[in-house]
Protein backbone atom coordinates (compact mmCIF):
# COMPACT_ATOMS: atom_id res chain seq x y z
CA UNK A 1 0.00 0.00 0.00
CA UNK A 2 1.37 3.51 -1.06
CA UNK A 3 0.57 6.03 1.46
CA UNK A 4 0.59 9.09 -0.84
CA UNK A 5 -1.34 6.55 -3.98
CA UNK A 6 -4.22 6.13 -1.20
CA UNK A 7 -4.47 9.59 0.10
CA UNK A 8 -4.65 11.30 -3.48
CA UNK A 9 -7.34 8.33 -3.99
CA UNK A 10 -9.87 9.61 -0.94
CA UNK A 11 -9.31 13.34 -1.30
CA UNK A 12 -10.37 13.10 -5.07
CA UNK A 13 -13.06 10.58 -4.20
CA UNK A 14 -14.08 12.40 -1.02
CA UNK A 15 -14.46 16.36 -2.05
CA UNK A 16 -15.95 14.85 -5.78
CA UNK A 17 -18.85 13.11 -3.57
CA UNK A 18 -18.78 16.28 -1.25
CA UNK A 19 -19.55 18.55 -3.63
CA UNK A 20 -21.62 16.44 -5.98
CA UNK A 21 -23.86 14.35 -3.29
CA UNK A 22 -22.96 14.69 0.06
CA UNK A 23 -25.44 12.11 0.91
CA UNK A 24 -22.93 9.65 -0.91
CA UNK A 25 -20.23 10.09 1.72
CA UNK A 26 -22.16 7.54 3.80
CA UNK A 27 -20.44 4.50 2.72
CA UNK A 28 -17.21 6.80 3.36
CA UNK A 29 -17.66 6.37 7.48
CA UNK A 30 -18.92 3.28 9.87
CA UNK A 31 -20.92 3.23 13.32
CA UNK A 32 -17.27 4.39 15.11
CA UNK A 33 -16.51 6.81 12.94
CA UNK A 34 -15.91 10.61 14.11
CA UNK A 35 -16.25 13.81 12.95
CA UNK A 36 -15.40 17.26 14.93
CA UNK A 37 -16.50 19.89 12.76
CA UNK A 38 -16.52 23.73 13.71
CA UNK A 39 -15.42 21.92 17.63
CA UNK A 40 -19.09 20.36 16.94
CA UNK A 41 -18.32 16.10 18.14
CA UNK A 42 -20.72 14.10 15.82
CA UNK A 43 -20.68 10.06 15.74
CA UNK A 44 -21.58 7.58 13.79
CA UNK A 45 -22.05 8.02 9.71
CA UNK A 46 -25.84 8.59 10.06
CA UNK A 47 -25.00 11.78 12.12
CA UNK A 48 -22.52 12.53 10.31
CA UNK A 49 -23.59 12.46 7.28
CA UNK A 50 -26.68 14.00 8.72
CA UNK A 51 -24.29 16.97 9.29
CA UNK A 52 -23.14 17.12 6.44
CA UNK A 53 -26.25 16.94 4.32
CA UNK A 54 -27.87 19.99 6.34
CA UNK A 55 -24.99 22.57 6.18
CA UNK A 56 -26.73 25.63 5.40
CA UNK A 57 -25.99 25.29 1.68
CA UNK A 58 -26.86 23.70 -1.50
CA UNK A 59 -24.10 24.12 -3.83
CA UNK A 60 -20.24 23.82 -3.02
CA UNK A 61 -16.85 23.27 -4.68
CA UNK A 62 -13.63 22.45 -2.73
CA UNK A 63 -10.62 23.77 -4.39
CA UNK A 64 -7.36 21.49 -2.77
CA UNK A 65 -4.25 23.52 -1.97
CA UNK A 66 -2.13 20.62 -0.18
CA UNK A 67 -2.33 16.70 0.60
CA UNK A 68 0.20 15.42 2.94
CA UNK A 69 -0.10 11.88 4.31
CA UNK A 70 1.78 9.58 6.78
CA UNK A 71 1.16 5.70 7.60
CA UNK A 72 -0.77 6.06 11.27
CA UNK A 73 0.58 2.40 12.57
CA UNK A 74 -1.96 -0.75 11.94
CA UNK A 75 -2.48 -0.39 8.30
CA UNK A 76 -3.74 3.39 8.94
CA UNK A 77 -2.98 6.21 6.93
CA UNK A 78 -3.62 9.87 8.08
CA UNK A 79 -4.23 12.42 5.56
CA UNK A 80 -4.12 16.36 6.00
CA UNK A 81 -5.55 18.31 3.84
CA UNK A 82 -5.98 22.23 3.32
CA UNK A 83 -7.57 24.13 0.93
CA UNK A 84 -11.22 26.51 -0.21
CA UNK A 85 -14.56 26.26 -0.06
CA UNK A 86 -16.37 28.07 -2.60
CA UNK A 87 -20.36 28.60 -1.80
CA UNK A 88 -23.14 29.41 -4.94
CA UNK A 89 -23.51 32.68 -4.09
CA UNK A 90 -20.72 33.89 -2.15
CA UNK A 91 -18.28 36.70 -3.16
CA UNK A 92 -15.03 34.88 -1.70
CA UNK A 93 -13.71 32.02 -1.09
CA UNK A 94 -13.70 30.13 2.72
CA UNK A 95 -10.20 28.61 3.45
CA UNK A 96 -10.36 25.13 5.14
CA UNK A 97 -7.78 22.72 6.83
CA UNK A 98 -9.34 19.07 7.66
CA UNK A 99 -7.28 16.02 8.61
CA UNK A 100 -8.85 11.96 8.19
CA UNK A 101 -7.76 8.92 9.61
CA UNK A 102 -8.33 5.74 6.97
CA UNK A 103 -8.57 2.69 7.78
CA UNK A 104 -8.45 -0.20 5.67
CA UNK A 105 -11.52 -2.48 5.80
CA UNK A 106 -11.67 -6.23 4.64
CA UNK A 107 -12.57 -5.60 1.31
CA UNK A 108 -9.31 -4.00 0.49
CA UNK A 109 -10.54 0.08 0.62
CA UNK A 110 -10.27 2.50 3.32
CA UNK A 111 -13.01 4.19 5.01
CA UNK A 112 -12.69 7.13 7.59
CA UNK A 113 -12.48 6.62 11.29
CA UNK A 114 -11.64 10.03 12.44
CA UNK A 115 -12.55 13.21 10.10
CA UNK A 116 -11.53 16.95 11.92
CA UNK A 117 -12.79 19.82 9.91
CA UNK A 118 -11.95 23.46 10.65
CA UNK A 119 -12.26 26.84 8.69
CA UNK A 120 -9.10 29.18 8.95
CA UNK A 121 -10.23 32.45 9.22
CA UNK A 122 -8.03 35.26 7.66
CA UNK B 1 -7.51 8.82 30.02
CA UNK B 2 -9.81 12.45 29.09
CA UNK B 3 -8.13 13.10 25.43
CA UNK B 4 -9.35 16.18 26.01
CA UNK B 5 -7.50 17.03 28.59
CA UNK B 6 -4.09 15.07 26.97
CA UNK B 7 -4.46 17.12 24.30
CA UNK B 8 -4.60 20.49 26.43
CA UNK B 9 -1.47 19.20 28.21
CA UNK B 10 0.35 17.99 25.35
CA UNK B 11 -0.21 21.22 23.19
CA UNK B 12 0.49 23.12 26.01
CA UNK B 13 3.81 21.44 26.78
CA UNK B 14 5.01 21.27 23.02
CA UNK B 15 4.87 25.22 21.76
CA UNK B 16 6.16 25.81 24.97
CA UNK B 17 9.05 23.98 25.09
CA UNK B 18 8.96 24.94 20.91
CA UNK B 19 9.08 28.68 21.86
CA UNK B 20 12.34 28.52 24.96
CA UNK B 21 14.11 25.47 23.72
CA UNK B 22 13.71 23.43 20.69
CA UNK B 23 16.32 21.10 21.60
CA UNK B 24 14.14 20.34 24.41
CA UNK B 25 11.29 18.54 21.89
CA UNK B 26 13.58 15.23 21.00
CA UNK B 27 11.98 13.30 24.08
CA UNK B 28 8.34 13.56 22.53
CA UNK B 29 9.92 11.96 19.25
CA UNK B 30 10.71 8.68 18.87
CA UNK B 31 12.42 6.23 15.87
CA UNK B 32 9.83 5.77 14.22
CA UNK B 33 8.17 9.31 14.29
CA UNK B 34 7.54 11.20 11.17
CA UNK B 35 7.20 15.05 10.92
CA UNK B 36 5.98 16.45 7.25
CA UNK B 37 7.07 20.28 7.17
CA UNK B 38 5.76 22.33 4.74
CA UNK B 39 5.87 19.33 2.44
CA UNK B 40 9.16 17.71 3.18
CA UNK B 41 9.10 14.45 5.37
CA UNK B 42 11.47 13.45 7.82
CA UNK B 43 11.84 10.94 10.39
CA UNK B 44 13.11 9.44 13.42
CA UNK B 45 13.75 12.06 16.64
CA UNK B 46 17.12 12.90 15.61
CA UNK B 47 16.77 14.06 12.25
CA UNK B 48 13.51 15.63 13.30
CA UNK B 49 15.01 17.79 15.83
CA UNK B 50 17.76 18.88 13.75
CA UNK B 51 14.83 20.32 11.25
CA UNK B 52 13.17 22.30 13.89
CA UNK B 53 16.42 23.24 15.34
CA UNK B 54 17.88 24.35 11.63
CA UNK B 55 14.11 26.63 11.00
CA UNK B 56 15.72 29.81 10.03
CA UNK B 57 14.52 32.07 12.94
CA UNK B 58 16.01 32.39 16.56
CA UNK B 59 12.73 33.31 18.60
CA UNK B 60 9.32 32.91 17.94
CA UNK B 61 6.23 32.75 19.95
CA UNK B 62 3.20 29.97 18.88
CA UNK B 63 -0.63 31.13 19.64
CA UNK B 64 -2.54 28.89 19.61
CA UNK B 65 -6.76 29.49 18.14
CA UNK B 66 -8.22 26.15 18.13
CA UNK B 67 -7.30 22.37 19.20
CA UNK B 68 -9.54 19.25 18.33
CA UNK B 69 -8.80 15.92 19.22
CA UNK B 70 -10.20 12.38 18.75
CA UNK B 71 -8.99 8.95 19.99
CA UNK B 72 -7.30 7.16 17.17
CA UNK B 73 -7.74 3.71 17.94
CA UNK B 74 -5.42 1.43 20.00
CA UNK B 75 -5.02 4.07 23.02
CA UNK B 76 -3.60 6.74 20.65
CA UNK B 77 -5.00 10.18 20.00
CA UNK B 78 -5.30 12.59 17.27
CA UNK B 79 -4.77 16.68 17.69
CA UNK B 80 -5.48 19.35 15.18
CA UNK B 81 -4.35 22.75 16.09
CA UNK B 82 -4.63 25.83 14.30
CA UNK B 83 -2.81 29.17 15.46
CA UNK B 84 -0.47 32.09 14.58
CA UNK B 85 3.21 31.83 14.56
CA UNK B 86 4.95 35.38 15.70
CA UNK B 87 8.66 35.36 14.70
CA UNK B 88 11.42 38.27 16.55
CA UNK B 89 11.19 40.88 13.89
CA UNK B 90 8.55 40.46 11.90
CA UNK B 91 5.51 42.74 11.48
CA UNK B 92 3.07 40.18 11.03
CA UNK B 93 2.53 36.96 12.63
CA UNK B 94 1.95 33.57 9.88
CA UNK B 95 -0.87 31.20 10.46
CA UNK B 96 -0.42 27.52 10.57
CA UNK B 97 -2.42 24.56 11.02
CA UNK B 98 -0.51 21.20 12.86
CA UNK B 99 -1.50 17.62 13.37
CA UNK B 100 -0.32 15.13 15.97
CA UNK B 101 -0.47 11.34 16.61
CA UNK B 102 0.18 10.87 20.18
CA UNK B 103 0.52 7.24 20.98
CA UNK B 104 1.09 5.67 24.72
CA UNK B 105 4.49 5.23 26.39
CA UNK B 106 5.36 2.77 28.66
CA UNK B 107 5.67 4.84 31.24
CA UNK B 108 2.21 6.58 31.32
CA UNK B 109 3.09 9.45 28.60
CA UNK B 110 2.40 9.72 25.04
CA UNK B 111 5.02 10.38 22.66
CA UNK B 112 4.42 11.78 19.13
CA UNK B 113 4.52 8.84 16.12
CA UNK B 114 2.67 11.47 13.33
CA UNK B 115 3.62 15.16 12.68
CA UNK B 116 2.41 17.53 9.87
CA UNK B 117 2.54 21.12 9.99
CA UNK B 118 0.90 23.59 7.38
CA UNK B 119 1.37 27.52 6.94
CA UNK B 120 -2.01 29.01 5.82
CA UNK B 121 -1.58 31.45 3.73
CA UNK B 122 -3.50 33.98 2.75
Amino acid sequence: MDPDAVAKAFVDHYYSTFDANRAGLGNLYQEGSMLTFEGQKIQGSQSIVAKLASLPFQQCKHNITTVDCQPSGAGGVLVFVSGTLQLAGEQHALKFSQMFHLMPTPQGSFYVLNDIFRLNYA
